[in-house]
């Protein structure tokens, strides 16, 4: 039990990640690799800030800007310098490898009594306290960060709704999906591009400041591999919800990441190898990216013969 | 309102590709006046709009519209001028948006996109009714993805996008030119009602003569990056479909005798 209520957390917490992928590979359809870059950015921002002795809603929210920049800087590349959206996304991902050492100022950070966010909500109940359903026992503690992080992912969400609703909402999706007719229209694709990514980078960096919060330390490497589960959670949000619509595909993303984190807690106790799971991630992303058009190819070669 | 001056575009200069599009283009449109722009494939009708419309900067020459000189205006700021639509019909339109969206995008054309709701109730009813008024039974679909419409449709609503804010230069590329007939003859229809009722300046690019015989009240001939022949008042209303064709056979002469030089050159050296 408390190994699902862990991964659920986690799914949660990851759902920032799919929601800030859902914005630069669904909304902008850019594909951004600086994801990996900026969830670790927003860790070791929230550690270094949280082991000084700040406080964790103010480290968090200082986190959430540093993405912000991030995405910003692979969006002028992108968009001023005319780079390779891809390239762009590398180059700045690389560069921020060196970027979060110096920010961390060694490669591991831990996290012991410093008081964050999770420690902020487990105040809320004895380290003893269970709640009891049939046979299973989960920890009060537990449940109280549970309930924090859904409220703020909850938040998340709904401000985002709101925003693709605005007029400046409307203008960014826009820019994704047909940039010839909005710049007729008056909007320059360019700003849209990067302003997009920067809130989509400040997303990832929030999703890193609340996981470092949760594991309790911030690690140099733990960006390695994010942005694969972030196309892996949209693309199975996608597949829940059926829609392309922009609220449906919010719900989805927090839905995807949730359920492929309990996908894999599974996998795991099924005895999956740890070391096996960023190729499982890569081959499912590669079956879901592939497998429609190629079941669409056959359709039609079937179809014609 | 629009004053063109010796304006010249070259694409690839200096590679094997090279294409002069636009040799020196000079054209003083009046406020109000409805110009056809014909002319054979790859003669610069498009490449002249698009250089109105900034989506390219020309090479030499100067562009003016409304008193500005816009020459070196990037292309979404002279969008406050500027209406458009496209030949191909997915060009107008944002496929994964509803059409409500779609005009609320074109609700704000040229100007400042805040944080205020794109969609108030007062400018849905605003929208419903400019949908409504088209009469294609599109006003109780408003949330429906403009994609999943019909060319047409689609077509007819980049229409109303383009018109929505009155533009002080509607630009129009061929835009039924993708399109069946009978929804080429809609588009037709509301064109021309948009352009009489507002009072449109607008140049419009088509390959139909019997729409370039009977609609606007000016008619220009692009051949080769230039413009040929200029007809004007009575000259225009005048011009009948046949004799348009006959311009054209002209031309097709001209430039077949240049292909047997051509024909006789290669013939020489291979
Ligand atoms: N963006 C572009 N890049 C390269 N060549 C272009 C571009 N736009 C137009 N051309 C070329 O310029 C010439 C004129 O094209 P265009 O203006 O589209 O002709 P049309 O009169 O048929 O609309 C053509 O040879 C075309 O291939
Ligand atoms: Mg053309």
């Amino acid at each position: 039990m408390t190994l699902l209520v862990g991964s659920f957390t986690m799914g949660l917490i990851l759902s920032l990640l799919a929601l800030g992928v859902l914005i630069s590979f669904r909304v902008l359809s850019f594909r951004d690799l600086t994801v990996d870059g900026s969830i670790t950015l927003g860790g070791s921002v929230a550690a270094i800030l949280l082991a000084s002795g700040w406080n964790p809603w103010l480290a968090t929210l200082l986190a959430f800007f540093a993405g912000a920049l991030a995405g910003t800087t692979t969006g002028i590349l992108a968009t001023r310098f005319q780079i390779n959206g891809l390239l762009a996304g590398i180059l700045v991902m690389t560069g921020l490898y060196s970027v979060n050492l110096r920010v961390m100022g060694k490669s591991n950070l831990p996290l012991m009594k410093e008081s964050t966010l999770v420690t902020f909500a487990q105040s809320f109940a004895t380290a003893d306290a269970k709640w009891t359903f049939g046979r299973w026992e989960v920890s009060v503690q537990d449940i109280c960060v549970v309930v924090m992080i859904a409220g703020l992912i909850t938040s998340v969400a709904l401000l985002m709704y709101a925003f693709f609703r605005t007029n400046l909402g409307l203008a960014m999706r826009a820019a994704g999906d047909n940039d010839q007719m909005i710049r007729a229209l008056g909007v320059e694709v360019g700003w849209m591009l990067t302003f997009g990514l920067a809130l989509s980078n400040a997303l990832v960096a929030l999703a890193g400041a609340l996981l470092v919060q949760y594991q309790g330390f911030a690690d140099v490497q733990m960006g390695i591999g994010m942005v694969v589960w972030g196309f892996a959670s949209v693309i199975i949000g996608e597949s829940l919800v059926g829609s392309r619509q922009i609220g449906l595909l919010l719900v989805g993303a927090v839905m995807g990441s949730i359920l492929f984190r309990l996908l894999v807690a599974i996998a795991l106790r099924w005895g999956l190898n740890p070391n096996d799971l960023k190729l499982v991630t890569a081959l499912f992303v590669f079956g879901a990216l592939v497998l429609p058009e190629a079941i669409a190819h056959l359709r039609k070669r079937i179809a014609t013969t | 309102m629009l004053e063109i001056e010796n304006i010249a575009k070259t694409f690839h200069a200096g590679t094997p590709n090279e294409v002069r599009a636009l040799r020196g283009v000079s054209l003083k449109i009046e406020p109000g006046s409805f110009v056809i722009v014909i002319g054979t494939n790859g003669s610069g009708k498009s490449t002249l709009l698009n250089a109105v419309a900034g989506s390219f900067i020309v090479d030499t020459g100067r562009i003016n519209l409304k008193g500005h000189e816009i020459t070196r205006w990037p292309e979404h700021r002279r969008a406050q001028f500027i209406g458009r639509v496209f030949q191909n019909p997915f060009s107008g339109t944002a496929p994964s948006m509803t059409i409500a969206e779609n005009l609320a995008l074109a609700a704000k054309r040229g100007r400042n996109r805040g944080l205020g709701w794109a969609l108030g109730s007062s400018v849905k009813t605003d929208l419903y009714d400019r949908v409504r008024a088209m009469g294609l039974g599109l006003e109780d679909r408003l949330d429906t993805a403009i994609g999943s419409l019909s060319g047409g449709q689609r077509q007819s609503l980049t229409l109303l996008m383009a018109g929505l804010l009155k533009p002080d230069l509607l630009l129009l590329d061929e835009h039924t030119a993708a399109l069946d007939p009978k929804s080429a003859d809609q588009v037709i229809r509301l064109t021309e009602e948009m352009i009489r009722r507002d009072k449109l300046t607008t140049m419009m690019v088509t390959h139909s003569m019997p729409q370039a015989a009977n609609l606007g009240d000016r008619l220009i001939m692009m051949v080769q990056g230039r413009i040929l022949h200029d007809f004007q008042g009575a000259e225009k209303q005048r011009l009948a479909p046949e004799d348009l064709l006959a311009r054209f056979e002209e031309v097709r002469c001209s430039e077949q005798l240049d292909e047997t030089a051509a024909d006789m050159l290669s013939r020489q050296y291979v």
